[in-house]
């Protein structure tokens, strides 16, 4: 196991570097220029060729690429990812404003969607083509197939339309003011949970169906054991594991992919940043968040394929 | 080859049952899977709208009457009509066309290109199995969103584009939960017997490994199928999917057709309902074709 | 059925002209002044739609910069938030131009402090002008151009500025007023003339409190102003929301009282019938138009008669109809406002191809035009547009749907902001694209210096001498009469040989709760920010 995990920390490391790679080719592959973005506003301006070539100097965009790509390598390794072409600031401290907002999200709408999920899935399996699995199925489907902007803007139309209610528009940190933040956070959290949860829900009800079906779990209904402690003790921990890829998968996904949340319910997370980001051609964010996002992204996945090997004894890995 | 693989699952319990014709299995399933044969009457519909929607359509899709903007849902507009006095019916109709081409394209490709390497990688193992997992890793990395925007940006707002920007995110999440089922398939011990027996690599792969992951491969199908389709929406809603005029669903609920949510309701809520029809009829029929098929879950 | 929707048509035209008619007896200076005495106290609570690049109004020319940063600065001269046009002075107190026109003599009122209690003088307001009109290298100033007649910026004595010119300029006063030419302290300028991207210090009635980009920016009360009991606000704070139907909500909520900017018609309406009399909504014509700016260096767009054609194609008198309730695209006009001194006539107007009165005369006549160019089957054309919704991708499917009449097929190709930019101002990559010309305020110079040759805004790379001389002339016309005649003659020349192809000019609604008091919506989303005098009912 711990030579496992060792090798498993190890490989981290190319596969960084690959990501790292991809969003930078991916990035100066994208047309576009920034330099004219910021000197040209939001309409067409009077822009001067050597303002161009000036901006482009001092942002630094005018070295040679591998030139620009090598020095924001040596940045990263000393976790100085540059400042925003946009703003100016460090983007680490960009950063570190929305992460806050963005790890709330992620975090809430999972223990959500895990809460509601996991028991629902079980009792959609453990009732197979009963009326209890049939509504289960029916309402997850549901959560999955309306698109998830269109109930976030429903949500927010319906509330100032029966109450004249609307969510406040400004962050506070739930240590600040949980009031606050409740009110703020609850709508997108129920909006993201519900879909989440409706994918997890599906996941699991079909891959302990599967389970329930095993030869070895034929074998304890035989000896007579409980529904209960053969689905609970047997079933359920060879079932979680394509449940737990997906949860591990998706909260990567959570933390920067939220963007039409984002900006339908006036939050300032990093999603709506990265998305800004691509728009304005703001290479160091784009760059800095897709590579942080990834790095917490190997994380997850280290841990979850740890938790695998907890779970089934019977993977073993080479 | 003389080799006999009739002690396998599959051939032993089809051996003590007769086999039914298509027309019966149909019945069957219709019977006993009543939510499946609703989510598949969703699809037949939809394509069948998609195909005809030359002849169905009461309207050019295109053409709008500009004396008859926002108008309500009547005889004439079973829908309405939209912003620039266009037949929101018509629209619809001919939005199947692209919503299932997207949906059907991009899922499909990324997910059996996904799920092929997820069980190459699972069964060869070793070397093979790292590059693989760190290609996906490095893919998967990317929020689906992202990668999709980032694609769509280089490539402009197209159809093809959109496609090939959808499926792309697809590959390593396949890839990722194939690979995890074949690895627990792997390690069963039929599947060593028959190595031993002599099947070669290919054969494994092909008759054994694979027909044995058709479960995830085919709830990720139907899941990705929806999603596609939602990204669709996603996309055209962030102004790079679909251009106008053209009569996607995603582009009709996108920009401002939440400003015209109380004055004409209409003009979003039956493209919503579409796509929410759509996605929720391939899940049903997915999830319970799922239940067909897989021989370990066929009810006896 | 259709008679319901005319009744309802009517009566938003009714509710329409009722709000227009209140906004301009607003705004007439006798109504403000009988006004209540400002309240003091409150914050005002206020949306905006984008996050701006950086906070140095000087190179920057989105709203998005200005509305934020605009409460925080002075400026030496400003429109006159009551009486539009008129110029007035904001720390300039009075003015004297020399009879040949060379030269400009500014007083400068004294006694004005910056927010660190640094006196404003003379020789701040020359080091920011020496910034704007001769920018240091590596220094962007956008606005450069407009300052050519510009010899010399001299501040002989702390309440003194002096302008020395090559020429006389027609347009100089009102370039002076300009909202972006904020005035920075000189000895920041001199440290590092970028500090003001990331940095405040001005002398405006309000101070710079805080900024969290993507969320709000906030500013407070400057108590040491100039103005003797200004502001009356305790501070204002924007809240950064880039979804419309988003910040409509939020105004219906009462979680902010205004947006700025513009909200659709079909917003404005449902707001209004929600709130009432509870909220005020100032529907003003706005300094920009949306047209369609065209290659004319690449075939077939070099033809004129293809031009024409196109033009002819477009029916803007129905335009306006269709597409105001929609987008607030309303005014067919040409290339100055209409209804500003300088528009063209009508009866000159429509002689014009494409403001014919007459549509079906315009399509037969386009057919005929394109038959004669060698292309009686039709044309295939791309047309390349940005991807923002309102208005311009609703502009472009009407625009695609006029043109199917007459055998034109558009492939409209939406691009990212980024692209969009490129293509049209960098590269000339298109064929045709649709090209906003947006100012903030109805200035010839301004308006028109982009059909010069080699002008950075000459999207379409067009070059006719004669209209660089006509935009010259005019440039240095004293006279108003014939600068007049220059400009109408300028705009003839243009829309005759059609190398832009004007739209439609906006309608804007600026949209607050009624106890937002004596705040004035100007015809351009950039001036009359400063928030001075605004005050608040009740908190």
């Amino acid at each position: 196991m711990r030579t496992y995990v060792a090798k498993r920390l190890l490989l981290i490391v190319p596969t960084l570097l690959g990501v790292a790679s991809l969003v930078f080719v991916i990035m100066r592959v994208i047309p576009g220029d920034v330099t004219l973005l910021i000197l040209g506003g939001d309409q067409a301006g009077r822009i001067d060729p050597a303002q161009i070539v000036a901006l482009k100097r001092r942002l630094g965009i005018d070295q040679p690429l591998l030139v620009q790509f090598w020095t924001w390598l040596w940045g990263v390794l000393r976790f100085d990812f540059g400042t925003s072409l946009w703003t100016g600031r460090p983007v680490v401290e960009e950063l570190l404003i929305r992460l806050p907002l963005s790890l709330e999200l992620a975090f809430a709408a999972t223990m959500v969607s895990v809460l509601i999920a996991i028991p629902f899935g079980m009792l959609s399996a453990v009732r197979q083509d009963t009326w209890v699995d049939y509504l289960i199925r029916v309402i997850s489907i549901g959560g999955l197939a309306i698109p998830s902007f269109w109930v976030g803007i429903l949500v927010i139309l319906f509330l100032v339309l029966w109450f004249g209610w609307g969510p406040p528009l400004e962050f506070t940190p739930p240590w600040v003011d949980p009031w606050a933040n409740f009110q703020q956070m609850v709508w997108p959290v129920a909006t993201v949970g519900y879909r989440y949860a409706a994918v997890t829900t599906r996941m699991t009800r079909s891959t302990l169906l599967e389970v329930l079906r095993e030869d070895y779990i034929r074998t304890a209904w035989a000896k007579g054991l409980r529904e209960r402690a053969i689905v609970i003790r047997h079933a359920l921990k060879n079932a979680m594991l394509p449940v737990i890829t997906l949860i591990g998968t998706e909260f990567a996904f959570l933390i920067g992919g939220l963007v039409v949340t984002e900006t339908v319910f006036t939050l300032n997370g990093i999603g709506r940043f990265v998305v800004d980001a691509v728009a304005h051609r703001d290479y160091p964010v784009v760059q800095a968040l897709v590579f942080l996002i990834a790095f917490g992204f190997v994380i997850v996945n280290l841990l979850v394929d740890l938790t695998y090997a907890w779970f089934d004894p019977r993977i073993r890995y080479r | 080859m003389a080799t006999n693989y009739a002690l396998t699952h599959a051939e032993a319990s089809a051996a003590l049952a007769p086999r039914l014709t298509f027309g019966e299995e149909v019945v069957k399933f219709i019977r006993t899977k009543p939510l499946g044969a609703a989510g598949a009457l969703i699809i037949l519909g939809m394509m069948g709208v998609a195909v005809l929607a030359e002849a169905l359509a009461p309207y050019d899709p295109y053409l709008g009457d500009y004396g008859l903007q926002f108008a309500r849902p009547s005889a004439d507009h079973w829908f309405g009509t939209d912003e620039f006095g266009r037949d929101v019916l018509s629209r619809v109709m001919y939005g199947a066309r692209i919503a299932l081409f997207v949906g059907f394209t991009a899922s499909l490709a990324g997910c059996t290109l996904g799920a092929l390497l997820g069980v190459v990688s699972a069964y060869y193992g070793g070397k093979v199995d790292l590059l693989l997992e760190r290609l996906m890793d490095i893919l998967l990395a990317f929020p689906q969103l992202i990668l999709a925007l980032a694609i769509a940006s280089i490539l402009g707002p197209a159809v093809q584009n959109v496609v090939i920007a959808i499926s792309i995110p697809i590959i390593p999440r396949a890839a990722r939960v194939v690979r995890a089922s074949a690895l627990s398939v792997k390690e069963n011990a039929y599947v060593e017997a028959v190595r031993a027996l002599g099947a070669s690599h290919p054969r494994v792969i092909l008759q054994h490994l694979v027909p044995n992951v058709m479960a995830p491969y085919i709830i990720m199908l139907t899941a990705q199928l929806g999603g596609a389709i939602l990204a669709e929406a996603a996309l055209s809603y962030l102004g790079l999917g679909t251009a106008e005029p053209t009569p996607s669903w995603g582009l009709m609920l996108s920009g401002s057709a939440p400003s015209y949510a109380e004055k004409a309701p209409w003009i979003a809520l039956f493209p919503g309902i579409a796509i929410s029809l759509g996605v929720f009829g391939f899940n049903l029929f997915g999830d319970s074709l799922r239940d067909a098929l897989d021989p370990k879950l066929r009810k006896a | 059925m259709a008679s319901r929707i005319r009744r309802r048509g009517t009566l938003i035209t009714i509710v329409a002209s009722v709000a227009l008619v209140t906004a301009s007896v607003a705004a007439s200076p006798a109504a403000v002044q009988a006004a209540e005495t400002g309240r003091r106290g409150g914050v005002l609570l206020a949306l905006i739609g984008a996050d701006p690049p950086s906070l140095d109004p000087h190179q920057e020319s989105t709203f998005a910069n200005l509305q934020l940063v605009a409460p925080l600065y002075g400026t030496l001269l400003q429109l006159d938030p009551y009486d539009y046009p008129k110029i007035i002075g904001d720390v300039a107190t009075e003015w004297k131009v020399a009879p040949d026109g060379l030269s400009y003599t500014f007083k400068i009122r004294q006694g004005i402090r910056f927010h660190d209690g640094s006196p404003l003088t003379a020789a701040d307001l020359k080091a920011t002008y020496d910034k704007i009109v001769f920018p240091p290298a590596g220094v962007l100033s956008i606005r450069k151009n407009a300052y050519t007649a510009v010899a010399s910026v001299e501040a002989p004595d702390p309440s003194t500025l002096v302008f020395k010119l090559k020429f006389p300029s027609a347009s100089l006063l009102a370039n002076l007023a300009s909202p972006w030419n904020v005035i920075y302290p000189k000895k920041y300028l001199d440290k590092d003339p970028n500090y003001f991207k990331t940095n405040v210090m001005g002398s405006g009635p309000f101070k710079f409190k805080s900024y969290t980009r993507g969320a709000t920016f906030e500013g407070e009360r400057n108590p040491d102003y100039f103005v003797k009991d200004r502001p009356y606000l305790d501070g204002y704070k924007f809240f950064i929301s880039p979804e419309t139907s988003v910040r409509a909500a939020a105004i219906r909520s009462g979680r902010a009282y205004i947006e700025f900017r513009d909200l659709p018609n079909a917003e404005v309406e449902a707001i209004k019938k929600q709130l009432g009399d509870k909220v005020v909504i100032q529907t003003t014509p706005m300094t920009g138009q949306f047209g369609i700016a065209i290659n004319n260096t690449a075939k077939p767009f070099n033809d004129v008669r293809v031009r024409k054609a196109l033009t002819l194609g477009l029916d803007r008198y129905t335009a306006g109809r269709v597409l105001y309730g929609i987008t607030g695209l309303k005014l067919v006009g040409g290339l100055m406002r209409p209804g500003s001194e300088w528009a063209l006539p009508d009866v000159d107007l429509q002689r014009l191809p494409g403001f014919w009165k007459d549509a079906e005369k315009s399509r037969a006549e386009a057919k005929r035009l394109l038959a004669e160019a060698g292309y009686p089957n039709g044309l295939k054309v791309v047309l390349k547009n940005r991807n923002v919704k309102l208005p311009y991708q609703d502009f472009a499917v009407f625009a695609i749907q006029e043109w199917r009449k007459i055998g034109i097929e558009v492939e409209h190709r939406p691009l990212e902001t980024a692209a969009w930019f490129n293509d049209g101002q960098n590269t000339g990559n298109f064929e045709l694209i649709i090209a906003p010309t947006v100012e903030y305020m109805d200035e010839p110079d301004q308006f028109l210096g982009r059909y010069v040759t080699g002008s950075t805004q000459n999207w379409g790379r067009y070059s006719d001498p004669r209209l660089d001389d006509l935009f010259s002339r005019q440039a240095r016309a004293l006279d108003h009469a014939e600068r007049q005649k220059l400009v109408g003659e300028l705009q003839k020349l243009v829309l005759e040989n059609v190398y832009y192809m004007p739209g439609l000019w906006w309608m804007r609604n600026v949209v607050h709760w009624a106890k937002v008091k004596n705040y004035v919506a100007p015809p351009s989303h950039y001036t009359n920010q400063k928030l001075q005098d605004v005050w608040l009912a009740e908190d």
